[in-house]
């Protein structure tokens, strides 16, 4: 029984959230009894990613699981490794807390008790599929996945009873069309001419081909490029972001900003690293773009998200910012800097969910949704603006803090490729996170309260959010664990 | 090791009572606080007199993949001793001075909290630990800057924290950057860059520079220190004359005894250069300072431009430079915040902060202003008071190191100390009494707890000045330790 159990828990991660999605609309009526069963997804889950993580480091299992027993290529393959492991770590240590988030207090916000079923539905599917992102090894499966995770974002996005929230799910919905048009034309490039739809020997078979027919395989890669980048709001492509991200339902908010966009990244890095390889991306000057985008992206968005003075909105922005650093150090194309990526892609998915739903819980207390009339919120609400505030410091980067790690790996895999311009805009990035973050915290504890009545969120919450709290220190105070994982997820992806 | 941990723990410890002790109550609170700074300053004299022992005492501890360890040597023990002990008299002098003011409470709580970052700065063992207080000490400093929370200060609190970030955010970049040079972090007998050349090496030592200099308050970096000074006097007197701005002294002089070593440093023309730019902060600091009016604002420049003396003995390389830059350390705190504890009295008692309305100040406050009369002697640098030894020996290493005009700087400076305050202090002693307005004659806990700090400490520097001595075993083992 265990061994079997071993042998099949990759699968059983993404078969998890699929079948409780839909077992819960038949429980459509009881609202107690559906959040248990979120809730014992979410701990299953964790068990789950910590154990395969576990597993992986220790060399424990194969790192090919073949489903229905077929072997590539007649079958479909699941990639168990390094990366998959980490990822799957990320996705559920941020599922938990959001599933005990939304306990008991999402009626209010998706007008009415009886559209919450639908809610869970759409991010248990979410789950679901970024959790096959994880773990696929095949071209056509990412497909599939990208385009469930897309129809469950924009549901959520529209799921909020909010006049806006029509308009900006109709927009993203446009533009990530738009987006999974331009995957689906990559993949179709890939397929063409190399005939393979298996990552391993589609990767192969362009290492040989690609000199013959490079126009082809840089527009593949083009295409790629620009479609996982929309979905993941690499700049200039984030135009649908700051609406769909500040009006979404809290909880929502937190998973599309914080795990969400990463999915689709995680896809990207996949293809253009185990299938393209770095040595293509170098010569077909991809990583140019990359880093360049990526550039650009830490400074306008922080820059236009220091002039948002919707909170929501400010942190969506800062959400563009930092998936700036993703790209960038992504384009660093060294171990150091993808394993500082991959740190860093933690660190920002728990912080940034942290963030969204401490400032959810304030916005929902208060009833106010700009940033300067959150004045004295510190002294009303202490563990939400205390969580807020301990997320701001790890995102600013200060030392004892997750961003902090991952700010350090991504300096030294910069300056190990000697790119000192690099090194500045991540560090320029953090005062200007500083910048559109402190703010807020002075707000909150240094001027006098504007703000009569606002209380702490109920029990559930403040477990929710003192666990992503707890969690941006412990990756800051003790990142060992995490960056030997994130290590090895660099080295599974750098040497095929 | 237990007395360094103590050193740190018990500021702490003093936050935490504040907090945790209900309500107002005063007199509690003010004991609270006297004996934890005074329980941090007796631990670290005890860490400091065994360091000076020739022990070696420290505290390592490894998480993840970074090292968090604090390690004195003589250089951080003579700025952790000057830190812990001037804290106490700011301490006393603030239960004097902000004994009529709002929200004493937080006051006292970041006025610890800095405290024990102050002494981590100090006994920091390597960068990354270095990083970690100096960092910190930005944050636990700007609730102080903001205290008065008037617009004007909620403005240069701003500017205070955009500055220390900028400039700790260079700072970790030169810091990664020594790491992927060297691979290694700690503060040891050797520099960390030993057996490093090159010209590439230039931009790393501007790097650290830049970051610490932003502290250090180094012309062009130094347009938060002015603006700094609608704080709270004895903030203004213990952080922005002694312990935030001599944390980014104390920084450079790490990094150039400690990262590049000496030898390294003067071979990088970058520290030739940066030998002009501090003789334009002495002498364009002391010049503004004599064009302020605001009180306050003219002893800040004065502070810029006597914390480049402290980088110009650094920057000789020679024994005798660092000596006087030791030296100047130790002696330039004392007298520097006793002219702010000065200028603090005088704005509590009379309400006055701008220079042009001081006439005849002095016959209505004799005591203080006989004292701010010392501070500024001291500040020209002439014996009896300590200040002079300092400025000797700056003298001397510079003439050693072959660079006889910075001695001329040092006097130019001097006289220009001179211009900046004998005037004002002639003008308070002549002319019109000008008496309190709400004096009554009968001096109360307040008057003494404002009055016996900066008294203690002028007749400390001029016994100091008197027998130099007493702190040449201090400043011997910083250069003994270097050289």
């Amino acid at each position: 029984m265990a061994g079997v159990i071993t042998v099949n828990l990759p699968v059983f991660l993404i078969i998890l959230p699929l079948v409780a999605a839909f077992i819960l609309p038949t429980i459509g009526r009881r609202q107690r009894l559906q959040e248990n069963l979120l809730l014992v997804v979410g701990s299953l889950g964790i068990l789950g990613a910590g154990y395969l993580a576990y597993l992986v480091m220790d060399g424990g299992i194969s790192s090919v699981y073949q489903m229905g027993g077929w072997p590539a290529p007649w079958g479909i393959e699941l990639q168990v490794d390094g990366l998959a492991a980490f990822f799957l770590l990320v996705i559920t240590f941020v599922l938990f807390p959001v599933f005990l988030f939304s306990r008991g207090n999402l009626a209010e916000e998706v007008g009415g008790r009886e559209k919450t079923a639908r809610f869970y539905v759409l991010i248990l599917l979410l789950g679901g599929a970024l959790a096959g992102m994880a773990l696929t090894n095949d071209l056509f499966n990412v497909y599939v996945l990208v385009e469930v995770a897309t129809i469950s974002c924009v549901g959520l996005v529209s799921s909020r009873n909010h006049p806006l929230s029509a308009e900006a799910a109709f927009r993203y919905l446009i533009l990530a069309t738009f987006g999974s048009a331009l995957i689906l034309g990559g993949i179709g490039f890939i397929y063409i001419i190399t005939g393979h739809l298996n990552m391993g020997f589609a990767a192969q078979e362009l290492a040989q081909v690609w000199q013959y027919r490079p126009h082809v395989v840089w527009m593949a890669l083009i295409f790629l490029l620009t479609g996982f980048g929309i979905k993941a709001a690499l700049f200039p492509l984030h135009l649908w972001l700051p609406d769909a991200h500040s009006i979404a339902p809290t909880p929502a908010s937190a998973l599309l900003s914080g795990l969400a966009v990463k999915g689709y990244l995680i896809c990207l890095f996949k293809f253009f690293y185990r299938v393209a390889g770095p040595f293509l991306l170098q010569e077909l000057a991809i990583d140019k773009i990359m880093k360049w985008a990526g550039l650009l992206g830490i400074v306008l968005a922080s820059l236009m998200a220091i002039r948002q003075d919707e909170l929501k909105r400010r942190l969506a922005f800062s959400t563009v910012a930092q998936i700036g650093y993703l790209f960038l150090g992504a384009s660093l194309l060294n171990t150091r800097g993808l394993a500082g990526t991959f740190f860093y892609l933690a660190s920002h998915a728990v912080i940034k969910a942290a963030l969204f739903l401490s400032a959810g819980t304030m916005l929902a207390a208060t009833g106010k949704e700009k940033v300067s009339q959150l004045a004295g919120i510190g002294r009303k609400m202490p563990v939400t603006t205390a969580v807020f505030t301990i997320a701001s410091l790890g995102l600013v980067g200060v030392p004892l803090f997750s961003g902090f790690v991952g700010k350090w790996y991504l300096l030294l895999g910069a300056l190990d490729g000697g790119d000192f311009l690099s090194a500045l805009v991540i560090i320029g990035g953090s005062v200007l996170c500083a910048a559109y973050l402190f703010p807020v915290v002075r707000l909150a504890y240094f001027e006098p309260a504007e703000i009569e009545e606002a209380e702490d969120p109920g029990i559930p919450q403040k477990i929710a959010l003192v666990f992503l709290a707890v969690l941006v220190v412990l990756l800051g105070v003790m990142p060992g664990t995490v960056l030997d994982l994130a290590g090895r997820a660099a080295l599974d992806l750098l040497t095929p | 090791m237990t007395s360094l941990i103590l050193a740190l723990m018990s500021a702490l410890v003093g936050v935490l009572l504040i907090v945790l002790i209900p309500g107002e109550n005063k007199k509690l609170r003010n004991s609270i606080v006297f004996l934890s700074v005074l329980l941090a300053l007796v631990f670290s004299w005890r860490t400091g007199l065994l360091v000076f022992a020739g022990k070696s005492i420290g505290l390592k501890v490894e998480l993840g993949r970074f090292v968090w360890s604090l390690r004195p040597d003589p250089l951080g023990v003579v700025f952790g001793l000057i830190a812990s002990t001037l804290w106490l008299f700011t301490g006393v002098y603030s239960f004097g001075y902000m004994d009529n003011k709002e929200k004493q409470g937080s006051y006292y709580v970041f006025f610890l909290l800095a405290l024990c970052v102050t002494l981590g700065v100090a006994f920091a063992g390597n960068l990354v630990t270095l990083y970690l207080f100096y960092e910190f000490l930005s944050f636990a400093t700007y609730p102080l800057v903001i205290h008065e929370r008037s617009p004007e200060a909620m403005k240069s609190g701003k500017k205070y924290i955009l500055y220390s970030l900028s400039g700790a955010g260079l700072l970790l970049v030169a810091i990664v950057l020594t790491h992927h040079l060297a691979g290694n972090l700690a503060f040891g007998a050797g520099p960390i860059l030993e057996g490093l050349s090159g010209p590439g090496l230039n931009w790393l030592l501007l790097l650290f520079v830049l970051g610490f200099g932003v502290k250090a308050a180094v012309m062009p970096l130094h347009h938060w220190l002015p603006s700094a000074m609608v704080a709270p006097t004895p903030v203004s007197a213990l952080l922005h004359a002694v312990a935030v701005v001599y944390s980014g002294a104390y920084g450079i002089v790490r990094v150039v005894y400690s990262v590049f070593g000496r030898e390294l440093a003067g071979e990088l023309v970058f520290s030739k250069i940066f030998l002009y730019v501090i003789v334009f902060t002495i002498l364009a600091g002391i010049i503004v300072a004599i064009r302020q009016d605001h009180l306050k604002r003219r002893l800040a420049y004065q502070t810029i431009s006597h914390l480049s003396y402290i980088l110009l003995g650094a920057f000789t390389l020679t024994p005798w430079g660092l000596a006087g830059a030791v030296f100047h350390m130790i002696s330039y705190s004392t007298l520097k915040i006793t002219l702010f504890f000065c200028a603090g009295i005088i704005s509590e008692l009379t309400g006055k902060s701008s220079i042009s309305k001081m006439k005849g100040i002095g016959r209505g406050l004799p005591g203080t202003m006989v004292l701010f009369a010392t501070g500024t002697l001291g500040m020209i640098g002439i014996l009896p008071l300590n200040t002079f030894w300092g400025k000797y020996y700056l003298m001397k290493g510079s003439v050693a190191g072959g660079m006889w005009p910075l001695a001329l700087v040092l006097i130019i400076s001097g006289i220009l100390n001179g211009v900046c305050f004998i005037p004002f202090i002639i003008k308070a002693f002549s002319g019109e009494k000008n008496q309190p307005a709400g004096k009554t004659g009968k001096r109360g806990y307040r008057e003494y707890a404002l009055f016996i700090p900066p008294l203690v400490l002028t007749i400390a520097a001029i016994s100091m000045g008197l027998l130099p001595g007493m702190v040449w075993p201090a400043v011997q083992a910083v250069v003994d330790w270097f050289f």
